[in-house]
């Protein structure tokens, strides 16, 4: 990443900017659940609102992971390192989903 | 020796040794937090029980969510005052994120606490009651038990092999008071004999005991070697033959061997010790009251009054009549969507089995309950407008705001007003900051008998997989708070050699601990709205 005294200097615009994002984001998350002009979908929660939500979610923690983690400037070996966590853990996702549609729970499958 | 790489980067990574070292940890942490989400989800996805969405006081949630951004920011900050040279300004920026971890953990408390100290019930027929327990026969002592297991004994038998001193230890006065003595002469294998009527002590108990194991031990020894001594006699007798084989008509060798066994087992009956498993203790005056944390053991039949047996952990019987087990309950909450779903489970009519459920033949919820109809019809001609519909939530929940809001407003009243005159009537967020407080408002006590009670406990992880996953997440997610803010604090106390003699290795130092303060952040980032918002 740049280093030098002047480029960090340009760079504290942009961490405050950052925080600002993340503050309204964080507002926006609360009004989508809390205001019924903002609910989408049916009304209470449903599967347009987790969406909503897990995408604004995951707009900050993008935000926070490129600039203040500095993700959007790094070498090569971090980002094997983290897409290698981030691998795993879809993959232990995925162990859940296999170990919940295992095939003794259906009746259909040894019949009734 | 130097250590290479601390602050200049390797040539084949291009990392130094403290950012490989971070990035490695905070890709296994990813794996770990990972894990939990996934298991939230599908706990949440094949839940067999409605689940609580937005159950959450959302303010302690936000203010913490602007707690950690804003430490995210300011940690960063501390970083390039360091770059910059500038250690008056680091040493600001630093205390403020240290303080915003503090500030966090307290909130952090203050939810945690609300939840400890709020009561649920799921009755017999699946309604769900929410609300503070108060002590048990309206004892005005704060301290007073709340939940107890409340017994008649007419007799207590205690099981020598299982007994528990940390049980006995609470349970042995309360037998003392009340007058329990031997039901029947105990005769020990050394000759002590204790007549019948010996009044209850733990010298006695351990004395019984000991005796009890040994004897155990003996007999169990003598029929090791006889069996011993049977197969040894008998295998021969039958070569190639298996325990499960038949060997004397349809007699398997296993079979043969016992009967042998017990050919020999009576030519040693005086090896054998006599066993006394458990003891029998009955009160002097004919019973004794006892109560038991309703945690420690399990009561046959709840209902008052009526001939019951509490079978503590430790296998301990006492049994007697039950007497007044009830929980009082000031109810802050009100959830028909479990006694909905088992309906229509068996194909009854859900409005039906909420009307004949046992907590509306309480005139106060009654009520409570026709003024949420009320309420919700109202709703549901606003819906109607915009072609939408009352979720289970609406109709079949009621909250606090609503019980705590309503109470002295006469459903004649709510009639006449608006859907939103009635909302505003509501408290705010800020009134019940963690929670529904029973000191500023008085709730509608209820009296709920043992026996309508299918499950009881407070809101921690016991009471639903939704409150397992909440602080299993967030506690661990608060220990990461913890350790973070240890380390940054580290740097900011001791940190001014370091700054002195080798700014730019601090700064690294300062960088990593960001880096994992950044990933606290983050995973709140998902916390905030997963837990507190659907």
């Amino acid at each position: 990443m740049a280093d030098s005294p002047e480029a960090i200097k340009k760079h504290i615009k942009l961490y405050t900017l950052i925080g600002a994002v993340l503050f309204v984001c964080t507002l926006l998350t609360v009004a989508v659940a809390k205001f019924e002009f903002l609910d989408f979908g049916q009304r209470g929660f449903d599967s347009v609102d987790a969406i909503i939500g897990l995408l604004i979610a995951t707009f900050k923690a993008t935000l926070v992971a490129l600039i203040f983690m500095h993700l959007n400037h790094e070498k090569k070996m971090v980002y094997w390192l983290f897409g290698m966590g981030l691998f795993f853990a879809f993959c232990l996702m995925a162990i859940f989903a296999f170990a919940f549609s295992d095939p003794i729970e259906f009746q259909a499958f040894f019949g009734r | 020796m130097e250590i290479p790489f601390v602050v200049e980067p390797r040539k084949d990574t291009g990392l130094n040794n403290s950012k490989i070292g971070i990035w490695l940890f905070l890709a296994s942490e990813v794996m770990l937090f990972g894990g939990l989400f996934s298991g939230y989800i599908f706990l949440r996805i094949y839940a067999d029980y409605p689940w609580p969405e937005r159950t959450l006081p959302v303010l302690p949630g936000l203010i913490n969510t602007f707690i950690l951004i804003g430490s995210s920011v300011t940690v960063v900050f501390a970083w390039v005052s360091l770059k910059l040279g500038q250690w008056r300004k680091f040493q600001v920026y630093m205390a403020i994120t240290i303080v915003c971890a503090a500030l966090f953990m307290v909130l952090k408390g203050i939810e945690y606490n609300a939840k400890f100290a709020h009561q649920a019930i799921r009755l017999d027929d699946y309604t769900v009651v929410e609300g503070h327990a108060h002590p048990q026969g309206g004892s005005h002592d704060y301290h007073a038990p709340k939940k107890n297991f409340n017994i008649s004994a007419e007799s207590v038998q205690i099981n020598l092999s299982r007994v528990d001193d940390a049980y006995y230890e609470v349970m042995g006065k309360q037998y003392a008071d009340g007058g329990m003595v031997l039901a029947n002469k105990l005769t020990l294998n050394d000759g002590e004999v204790f007549e019948k009527g010996t009044a209850i002590s733990k010298e006695l108990i351990d004395r019984a005991k000991v005796d009890y194991l040994a004897a155990a031990a003996n007999n169990s020894e003598i029929d090791i070697e006889l069996g011993r001594e049977a197969w040894a006699a008998l295998k021969p007798k039958f070569p190639g033959k298996r325990y499960y084989e038949a060997v004397e008509g349809s007699k398997t060798l296993s079979e043969v061997v016992s009967a042998y066994t017990k050919e020999l087992k009576k030519h040693r009956k005086e090896d054998y010790q006599t066993t006394t498993p458990n003891l029998i203790f009955v009160p002097n005056t004919g019973s004794a009251s006892i109560t038991v944390n309703p945690y420690w053991g399990k009561l046959s039949n709840p209902k008052e009054g009526d001939k019951g047996t509490l079978k503590l952990k430790d296998e301990t019987l006492i049994s007697g009549v039950t007497g007044d087990s009830s929980i009082a309950l000031a109810i802050d909450g009100i959830d028909f969507r479990h006694t909905v779903m088992k309906a229509e489970e068996k194909g009854i009519d859900p409005a039906a089995a909420v009307a004949n459920s046992w907590l509306l033949k309480d005139e106060k919820i009654n009520k409570i309950w026709k003024k949420h109809q009320l309420i919700t019809s109202k709703l549901k001609v606003l819906l109607e407008e915009d072609g939408r519909e009352p979720t289970e939530n609406d109709i079949y929940r009621i909250n606090w705001q609503e019980i705590a809001g309503l109470q002295e407003t006469d459903i004649a009243d709510l009639e006449a007003m608006d859907y939103h005159d009635i909302l505003a009537l509501y408290p705010g967020d800020v009134e019940g900051f963690a929670g529904p407080d029973h000191k500023k408002i008085h709730y509608p006590e209820v009296i709920v008998p043992r026996e309508q009670v299918r499950f009881e406990s407070v809101f921690s992880p016991r009471w639903n997989t939704y409150y397992a996953t909440y602080f299993t997440i967030t506690g661990l997610h608060g220990l990461h708070v913890i350790a973070g803010a240890l380390v940054l604090a580290y740097y900011l106390f001791f940190g001014r050699k370091m700054f002195e003699q080798r700014p730019e290795w601090l700064a690294n130092r300062v960088e990593v601990g960001g880096l994992f303060w950044h990933f606290v952040d983050l995973v709140w980032i998902f916390l905030f709205p997963i837990l507190y918002l659907m």
